[in-house]
């Protein structure tokens, strides 16, 4: 259930995180493309706006041109009048104006056809009505004031004026139609400027909605994984801990039946012993009366009690040999339930040090075998000293019991070190261990090979008892007749769980 | 050796297994002690004696009593009535001998911290139980019982 719901969680997530790359390059398409819009409008605007001035510019030089004509034909008339020269040469002033002011309109008018003909017509006209007034004015300047008059009395004048008015009502009727299509294009412009920057505005704003939206609900989701992985990580550490309790328990049960049983087989034992030891006092006062009624009976022959004497105490021998076993076999486990329920005190233990103690106390033995111990620089252990002790004190033991008699003997201890354990190699040029006993040598009772050596098979069980409790593990490799090699492999740091049971 | 315990002592022995409470009566005749020794076999009979069936001890009043007392019992534990007995008004002076197979340091640090006089393992080996048991018939021999008040 808990593996389910995981598995659930983990493939959703990136499906979030696609959406919001999508809206994150969705958002930056839109920006793209309102800059390059902007761009591309307010240039249309920039445009428009100049055509504009150009349009309100060539209407400003036909209204010019219409006042020179008449400031013209005004200083023609003074000179028509008054014969003063002063008039002629404002009137060439004027002119020079009037023919720039000309070239302004043809210019500004060439962008379209019509325009162009009308600023030709103006041009003509101008031109026509320039040299009528040029006209009079020689005329009068060579004295024909008559001639010069009657020119001017003609309507030629007139109808010149009023083309040339006609001429430039239209142009200013072009122009103003220029000018209000060429208006409403730069509105529009900035219409369109306004509404792609408002349209642009509000998809970025719902993009960061989206994205908003996207984003919370990838942290949901986020958030809520996370709280899976912790409720299934309490429920695992529960469980782990469910476990270990009920592991602790059984051991503990374990060890009080252990200790119990060892209790109560003792008391039988002791009445075993004790009437045993009494039948023997009986037999002694049975005997005694025998000899007393043999003798009263004057029969000389004691070979008959002697038998049965010596059946007597071949009986007894059996008896109290078994009850001597059972008595060290009991005791082993008590001994072995009191180890198991013994409480740890983990403390630095130096354990090359260490190991070289054991070998200096066994010293007396190691030179009866003709042995020599050699201890590796090993690393230290945070552990219980006292059980590591038994530990090492029981290997290097039992290597020394069985070294082989024709060989100098020599143990050697070593390590190996691996991340947060330490496995330390008791080594030795021994018997050797056959290898259908390799699991045995560490139950209770059970001994290897020749039983030639003293012991109760109890010291290895002991061992793998007190190494377990320790946290760690123990195996052996040997060959027959070469020796053996036994791994002790215990946790760098021993963590103290509840000690089970009373101390004994 | 009958110049020990003043004969009106009276031996209580709590013992639920038969053949030791025999053993242990042998040995302490063996050790020359001659006074009475009464054998309950479980805890709830020894309590009724000691106690009376009023449950206030007052029925020992006058006796010197001795209690020889193993731990493991069928009904009730020795050490709860080693505690009955040392808070007892009548019976707290009367000496308690915890005779059991028991050697547990726990279970021994409890019974003294209760009262108990002595306590004695019982060994295994029938010569050295023989020999403790005699032991302690000679040390009721030399010593003191008062009176239950």
């Amino acid at each position: 259930m808990v593996s389910a719901s995981t598995a659930a969680t983990l493939p959703a997530a990136p499906r979030p995180l696609l959406n919001q790359a999508i809206v994150m390059a969705a958002g930056f398409a839109v920006l793209i493309i309102i800059s390059v819009t902007s761009v591309f409008l307010v240039n249309r605007a920039r445009d428009d706006g100049d055509l504009v001035a150009q349009t309100l510019l060539l209407e400003n030089t036909l209204a010019n041109v219409q006042s020179l004509l008449l400031r013209a034909e005004s200083s023609q008339r003074g000179f028509l009048l008054t014969g003063d020269s002063n008039y002629v040469s404002a009137f060439d002033g004027t002119m020079a104006d009037l023919s720039m002011a000309l070239q302004h309109v043809r210019a500004g008018a060439a962008t379209s056809e019509r325009r162009r003909a009308l600023a030709d017509r103006l041009a003509v006209l101008v031109q026509a009505k320039q040299d009528e007034l040029r006209h009079t004015i020689t005329l009068r300047r060579s004295g024909d004031d008559m001639g010069a008059l009657a020119v001017v009395r003609t309507d030629r004048g007139e109808e010149l004026t009023r083309d040339i008015t006609v001429v430039v009502s239209q142009m200013q009727q072009a122009e103003q139609a220029l000018l209000d299509e060429r208006w409403s294009a730069s509105r529009s412009s900035n219409l369109w400027l306004l509404v792609t920057n408002l349209a642009g505005v509000t998809a970025i704003i719902v993009i960061a909605a989206v994205a908003l939206r996207l984003t919370q609900r990838g942290s949901d989701a986020l958030r809520k994984a996370h709280r899976e992985v912790e409720t299934s990580n309490l429920v695992l550490e529960q469980r782990v801990a469910e476990r270990t309790a009920d592991l602790q328990e059984a051991n503990n049960e374990i060890q009080s039946f252990a200790y119990i049983v060892s209790h109560d087989l003792r008391s039988p034992l002791v009445n075993i012993m004790g009437f045993t030891s009494e039948l023997e006092a009986l037999r002694t006062d049975l005997f005694d009366r025998l000899a007393r009624l043999r003798e009263r009976a004057g029969e000389e022959d004691a070979s008959e009690d002697e038998v049965l004497d010596k059946d007597f105490e071949e009986a007894f021998g059996f008896i109290k040999a078994s009850i001597t076993k059972m008595d060290r076999l009991i005791n082993a486990i008590l001994e072995l339930s009191r180890q198991g329920r013994k409480e740890f005190v983990p403390t630095a233990v130096n354990m090359t040090e260490m190991v070289e103690a054991i070998a200096a106390t066994m010293a007396h033995q190691l030179m009866d075998r003709n042995a020599k111990v050699t201890v590796a620089q090993i690393p230290p252990l945070i552990s219980d000293r006292l059980a590591l002790e038994q530990i090492f004190t029981n290997l290097i033991d039992n290597a020394v019991k069985y070294l082989r008699p024709d060989v100098p003997g020599l143990i050697e201890i070593s390590a190996r070190e691996t991340v947060g354990y330490v496995t330390y190699l008791v080594r030795d040029n021994g018997r050797g261990i056959d290898p259908g006993d390799r699991v045995r040598v560490f139950e209770l009772f059970r001994r290897s090979g020749p039983q030639d050596r003293p012991g109760e098979g109890i010291g290895l069980a002991h061992v793998r008892t007190l190494v377990r409790r320790l946290g760690g593990g123990i195996t052996l490799e040997s060959e027959l007749g070469v020796g053996t090699v036994f791994k002790v492999t215990l946790p760098r740091r021993l963590v103290v769980e509840g000690n089970g049971g009373r101390d004994a | 050796m009958g110049d020990g315990m003043p004969e009106h002592v009276t031996i209580i022995m709590i013992e639920d297994d038969a053949g030791h409470a025999r053993l242990i009566e042998k040995n302490i005749r063996r050790a020359g002690v001659l006074n009475e020794i009464l054998p309950f076999t479980d805890g709830t009979s020894a309590i009724a004696y000691l106690f009376g069936p009023d449950g206030t001890g007052a029925v020992n009043a006058g006796k010197a009593l001795l209690v020889l007392l193993d731990l493991n019992l069928p009904d009730t534990t020795g050490v709860n009535i080693l505690k009955r007995i040392k808070e007892n008004e009548h019976l707290k002076r009367s000496p308690v001998v915890v005779l059991t197979t028991t050697d547990d340091k726990v279970e021994i640090q409890r019974c003294y911290d209760l009262g108990a006089n002595v306590y004695v393992t019982k060994p295994v080996n029938y010569e050295n139980f023989s020999n403790a048991v005699r032991q302690l018939g000679l040390f009721f021999s030399v010593i003191q019982v008062p009176e239950a008040k």
